[in-house]
């Protein structure tokens, strides 16, 4: 008895490691980015948001995203952001093949480059607000550019993504989301 | 005319205090707030824009009266508790509060059993078998001779 137990206790330090080994490999493989907030707004209505206008563009509120016809995605971005002109290729690209409504919200940004912007790389937004001073966006818990959520159809915030969407988050997250969303009537 | 200046004076005086105890509420405040971009410092520390405008968003809800709970409310309600530096005492955050001195008593515990057996067992030789005797026997007079 006494010896098995001495056995065991040879064997603890491998089973530390063992269990370190554990936790860090599920990090690693969960790859999770700590640096990315978990979400609190999934699920609750849009919060209410005015934005001014950029000149030439429909300018939208969170009333038009309650009661849409279908799933809307709201995308916050800017001009100064580098990221956001990677996404841009695919927000065009649900915008023209999935026919996504999407709504942008151009972040304390100036409104004379962001006009830019999208002279040069298209418009995939159906409307867009600037918020200047990041006010309505504090509101809306961003933290950094670009942030999309996805809507539903009552206006609830379904899904949040923080930076780039990539092609792979694309095909595999955003657009079986708003799928699904699709597919629920009420 | 001195009465006029008393006035100023007095308004002078109570405006500059209320402006220190906003100052004061404002800066408990972002000692207690995280920076979301650069994420272990507070909102006090941190430069960062998104920080400066936290920290105007928590000075002008001070200035319309909020309470600190108040406005800690709101943050949390967008942000959630993670901009908290000190975390809630919640049923949720029992383990994080809890848990070092969980892990303390387990010391003590493997300690004290490790020790009692320490001072129970003190180990005597086993006695030689007859073999081993034998063996031992054999060894040492090969060397003598």
């Amino acid at each position: 008895m006494k010896n098995k137990l001495k056995y065991f206790y040879s064997y603890t330090p491998l089973i530390v490691f063992l269990i370190l080994v554990l936790f860090f490999a599920r990090q690693l493989i969960l790859k999770e980015d700590p640096s990315e907030l978990p979400s609190v707004l999934i699920d609750e209505k849009f919060p209410s948001i005015i934005l001014s206008e950029l000149v030439g563009y429909k300018v939208f509120s969170n009333k038009n995203l309650i009661n849409a016809n279908g799933p809307s995605l709201v995308n916050i971005w800017s001009s100064w952001c580098v990221p956001c002109k990677v996404e841009h290729e695919y927000l065009m690209s649900m915008s023209n093949n999935d026919n996504i409504i999407i709504y942008g919200i151009n972040y304390k940004d100036n409104k004379a480059e962001a006009l830019k912007v999208l002279d040069l790389n298209g418009n995939p937004f159906y409307a867009i607000g600037a918020d200047q001073d990041g006010m309505q966006s504090i509101n809306l818990g961003v933290y950094g550019v670009p942030e999309t959520f996805i809507i539903d159809r009552d206006g609830n915030i379904r899904y949040r993504h923080v930076g780039p969407i990539l092609e792979y988050d694309m095909e595999k997250i955003i657009l079986p989301i708003i799928n699904k969303i699709k597919q629920e009537r009420l | 005319m001195t009465t006029i200046i008393k006035f100023i004076f007095c308004f002078f005086i109570i405006s500059n205090s209320v402006l220190a105890d906003n100052n004061k509420a404002a800066y408990e405040l972002y000692k207690e707030l995280r920076c979301l971009v650069c994420q272990n410092q507070s909102l006090l520390e941190s430069d960062a824009p998104l920080a400066l405008d936290l920290k105007k968003v928590v000075m002008d809800k001070i200035e319309l009266g909020q309470s600190k709970n108040e406005i800690k409310k709101f943050l949390v309600d967008r942000y959630g508790e993670f901009i908290l530096l000190k975390p809630k005492y919640s049923i949720q955050n029992i383990l994080l509060w809890l848990g070092p001195i969980l892990f303390l008593f387990i010391g003590f515990f493997v300690t004290f059993v490790f020790l009692r057996k320490q001072s129970m067992y003190k180990e005597e030789p086993l006695p030689l078998t007859n073999e081993e005797e034998n063996s031992l026997k054999k060894i040492l007079d090969n060397n003598v001779s």
